[in-house]
């Protein structure tokens, strides 16, 4: 990611920047209007797989589109690592996938994905390991719940680690 | 090592016995080598000398259970871990823990308690880890899984290691070795072992500094 | 005994003899797949929630049980498909009339004891028959092992390029030393793109460690992210239901397709199987899968595959486990990973409860390296056996997913990948890959073939990369840098691939033009004969043709 940092600034460079700003702008999961589907859901045997039948949904997470991420962008430091990243929206749309083909226990476990698109790689660890065993209190996990719900607006994520810390409590999986 | 039948039926009786609360035969050691002769000092405490290793051992190691899955006695396994300690001049340190036969979660605890943040593991049938207090439970920095091929040169080879990662070296790992056959051969048995260290775990008791009489 | 009989003399030679059997201990779990302390199967359930499972009340369940309760089985199924008898069932599941959705409507209201009386009434034949009908994806596939004793760079390049091109889907290393793991990690991405694009690569190590890995883009999917059957054992492993759910949720989050691993006997092997049968405790993990939303699981014992193996019906439960996944409509990679026997016999006919009715991945993996470089102690079957394998396809008319290949091919593929991965090396800073290192690896046989690298030198390399926070992008640059283009194409076609998240649907795989395969797009049909699956057209003109092979026109 450095080395995409230290790039001289290019017309085509700006023109990217604000295709890119413009893209992420004022946008929320699933907000985008689907054409063509009686639910306004994604159907599996017509959208998928998306990258080829519905190319028009898919965008990296900082806006671009499939066909914008090229090897020439990428030699020359156009495109970074945050530009091939999964956005939540797309999550979203592979969730509503999932629920039509019937399955929705992977249908949930996008949609707590999706959510934890905003949480950095390293907050993301963290929490995984406050997770394991006998690592926090019960108030600690329910911090971190309240932190997923207010910081990143993880609500599904949130829920998982307050059933969590009552759970380890009635087990005595709690820090001792 | 053959597995007989009779040597598989030793220790499933053993065993059984001991389940069913047999005290007398409880303490008999399964295998041939001698009980060692522990002393225990009370609840182990985090070492402050840098120039320390721990090292950690589950309850069954050295009283019920004697020697490794290949019959190397558990006395010899402590010597040469810690002739091992010695030779790059730094000082071992004994300590049981209780609450485990994990070796990954007993090696994570030894490293805890040392003063130099390196500590080692090592259960009954001999699987080992080294281990480094900063690191997840189940990381490791050498880990010697398959226990029919940690033979006594390795524990030799551990210690030395080990002290080395204490002083802040960078050494070669002990050569990792590779038998697809040990499994065939000795994880039936494996889990019999095992299934005997657990007998004796105390999840609730804290670890115990010991020394022994090698 | 005195005098030995000659025939016994010569029967105590064989392999098989040398393998260690043990008798069933039903006590502590030692039993594949009947205790008589597993549960009954019952439910009852009030308002949407479970109230007692498999002769246990709410208030007694562990954490397990609550999890399975509660986020796997579906209570408005569960009444219907507790009511109807377990052998009605195991009849369903060989019934070509009956659909395999049918079957999966049903699963998700059974409770793990209640798998466990459907699955006893089958043989292994009947349990092939279900695996043929009910795996997800309608193309069978297969995985490949790449390791080595040294974890010496160049050779898992040419090694990760060779398995692709001889046609696995997917790739998995693991490490002798545990800090060699982004090093290894790195050189399966760039071999196995250069072997063959849309090539899915993994580094199977700590969980943290691999996430850690995945997020940088150094790896395409995980695996070893293992779940247990009882509480105590998913304690020691250093996990609970919750926090592998989480896990499971952050691949996804970074567009990474990730499965669990679990397998028979690894309750028992750890100590604290509570008595249960290894199949009872094996679906417990099944079921903690599809609960936790993941869209596969890799068992068939795996690691633990002496344990059943040692035990009466042992094979048999590995393969009842594999179906308990499919059932439960999870992509399956089946085992078939690890040695288990020093007999040939034994091992094939192992390996055939997999391959002949074809699973999502038949081996997970196959060793694509001679078994004594295997660092996952060995898999059933290893690159010595490749020839025996394409002609086990052409006896049977069977897909195992292996290629025929030309020497001069793979020699040259072979020597692209470790090229490649030196290139890659040479820019990002990391000790170099000599000549001499891309050459012996071109013709190696395995890592004894390979001079020794610095360990230590590259150990702080590796150190280094990942304090600098190298990701998948800058290999793609590197490689595009020193003129390989296809293969710097093929590394970013794959972090596209993530961008699109159609990877992250059950059963998925990438063909060679970066199309996705899963069970959503290609769901298996089978129905009885003349559907599903079959090996035939090009593809069988294609995998019949071995070299050795003589032709009526060379006579």
């Amino acid at each position: 990611m450095a080395q995409s940092k230290e790039i001289n600034i290019s017309p085509d460079l700006i023109a990217e920047a604000v295709k890119r700003a413009m893209a992420t702008l004022g946008k929320s999961p699933g907000q985008e209007t689907l054409t063509g589907s009686p639910s306004g859901k994604l159907e599996a045997e017509k959208d998928y797989p998306l990258g080829t039948k519905r190319p028009d949904l898919v965008k990296s997470a900082s806006g671009l589109a499939l066909e914008d991420i090229t090897l020439d962008k990428v030699v020359s430091g156009q495109i970074g690592f945050d530009d091939v990243k999964i956005r939540p929206e797309t999550l979203e749309y592979q969730a509503q996938i999932a629920e039509n083909i019937g399955r929705p226990n992977l249908a949930a476990n996008l949609r707590r994905a999706a959510e934890m698109t905003n949480i950095p790689d390293d907050r993301v660890l963290e929490i995984y390991n406050s997770l394991r065993p006998y690592r926090c209190t019960k108030p600690e996990l329910l911090d971190i719940a309240n932190e997923l719900e207010t910081k990143y607006n993880a609500k599904i994520c949130a829920a998982l680690v307050r059933e969590a810390a009552d759970v380890y409590e009635k087990r005595g999986r709690l820090k001792q | 090592m053959n597995i007989t039948e009779d040597m598989v039926k030793e220790i499933i009786l053993e065993v059984l016995k001991e389940i069913q609360g047999d005290e007398k035969t409880a303490a008999r050691p399964a295998g041939s080598a001698t009980q060692l002769q522990f002393q225990e000092l009370g609840t182990a405490k985090v070492g402050t000398n840098r120039n320390e290793v721990v090292i950690g051992v589950p309850p069954a190691f050295g009283v019920a259970m004697t020697q490794t899955i290949i019959d190397i006695p558990h006395k010899e396994v402590l010597k040469e871990i810690m002739a091992g300690i010695e030779e790059e001049g730094l000082k071992s340190r004994l300590v049981r823990v209780n609450k485990t036969a994990d070796v990954g979660f007993i090696a994570h605890e030894a490293a805890k308690l040392s003063g130099s943040g390196i500590g080692i593991g090592t259960i009954s049938r001999g699987t080992t880890v080294i281990h480094q207090r900063d690191l997840a439970p189940l990381q490791n920095l050498e880990l010697f899984s398959q226990s029919p091929l940690v033979e006594k040169e390795t524990f030799r080879a551990i210690g030395r290691n080990a002290a080395k990662y204490a002083k802040g070296e960078h050494p070669n790992p002990v050569p990792v070795r590779n038998d697809p056959m040990a499994r065939p051969k000795y994880q039936g048995l494996a889990a019999l072992l095992h299934n005997k260290e657990v007998l004796y775990v105390r999840p609730d008791v804290t670890s115990t500094e010991l020394t022994v009489q090698l | 005994m005195g005098k030995r009989q000659k025939r016994f003399e010569v029967l105590a030679e064989r392999a098989v003899n040398q393998d260690g059997f043990i008798k069933e201990w039903i006590d502590v779990g030692l039993v594949a797949m009947d205790s008589p302390n597993d549960p009954t199967p019952s439910i009852k359930i009030e308002n949407g929630t479970v109230l007692e499972m498999d002769g246990k009340r709410r208030e007694e369940f562990d954490m397990i049980d609550t999890w399975i309760a509660d986020h796997c089985i579906e209570t408005d199924v569960a009444e219907e498909a507790m009511a109807i008898d377990s052998l009605q069932i195991a009849r369903m599941l060989v019934d070509i009339s009956v659909p395999r959705t049918e079957i999966v409507r049903l699963s998700v209201g059974m409770t793990p004891a209640k798998y466990v009386d459907v699955l006893k009434h089958m043989n292994v034949v009947e349990l092939m028959m279900a695996m043929q009908k009910l795996r997800p994806r309608r193309t069978p596939s297969n995985q490949a092992h790449v390791t080595n004793l040294k974890d010496t760079p160049a050779l898992l390049a040419a090694d990760a390029a060779e398995a692709g091109y001889r046609g696995f889907s997917e790739i998995e290393t693991t490490v002798g030393v545990g800090r060699y793991a982004p090093m290894n990690a790195l050189s399966l991405l760039v071999g196995g793109q250069t072997g063959r694009p849309g090539l899915l690569a993994q580094c199977a190590v700590e969980e943290a460690l691999e996430l850690t890995m995945g997020m940088r883009g150094l790896t395409h999917y995980a695996e070893t992210v293992s779940v247990y059957g009882t509480e105590q054992v998913f304690v020691d492993g250093d996990d609970t239901p919750w926090s592998k759910a989480f896990l499971a949720s952050a691949y996804a989050s970074r567009g990474l397709k990730m499965r669990f691993t679990s397998g028979t006997g690894s309750e028992v092997q750890m100590g604290y199987a509570e008595g249960k049968s290894m199949l009872y405790l094996e679906i417990r993990c099944v079921m903690i899968t599809k609960g936790a939303g993941v869209q596969g699981l890799q068992n068939g014992s795996i690691s633990v595959i002496g344990v059943p193996g040692a035990v009466p019906s042992g094979i048999r439960a590995v393969l009842a486990e594999n179906v308990a996944t499919v059932l439960n409509d999870l992509e399956v990679a089946s085992g078939n990973d690890q040695t288990f026997t020093h007999s040939p016999i034994r091992n094939t006919a192992r390996m055939l409860m997999q391959f002949l009715p074809g699973t999502d991945f038949i081996f997970s993996g196959y060793s694509s390296v001679p078994n004594y470089d295997n660092m996952f102690a060995g898999s059933t079957h290893d690159c010595d056996d490749y020839d025996d394998m394409l002609v086990l396809q052409r006896d049977l008319q069977i897909d195992m997913s292996l290629l025929p290949v030309k020497e001069e091919d793979v020699i040259a593929i072979r020597n692209k990948g470790a090229r490649a991965l030196q290139a890659v090396f040479n820019e990002l800073g990391l000790p170099l890959i000599t000549d001499e290192e891309v050459e012996a690896a071109t013709y190696a046989h395995g890592s004894k073939d390979m001079p020794d690298r610095n360990v230590p030198e590259d150990l702080r390399a590796i150190d280094e990369l990942m304090k600098r926070g190298t990701t998948g992008v800058d290999v793609v640059r590197a490689l595009a840098k020193r003129g390989f283009n296809d293969v710097a194409q093929s590394v970013l076609n794959m972090l596209k691939g993530k961008v699109t998240g159609d990877y992250l649907h059950t059963s998925a795989i990438f063909d060679e033009n970066f199309n996705v395969v899963a069970a959503v797009n290609d769901l298996n049909d089978y129905n009885g004969p003349g559907t599903g699956y079959r090996l035939e057209g090009e593809r069988w003109e294609l995998l019949k043709n071995i070299p050795a092979a003589i032709s009526p026109e060379d006579i």
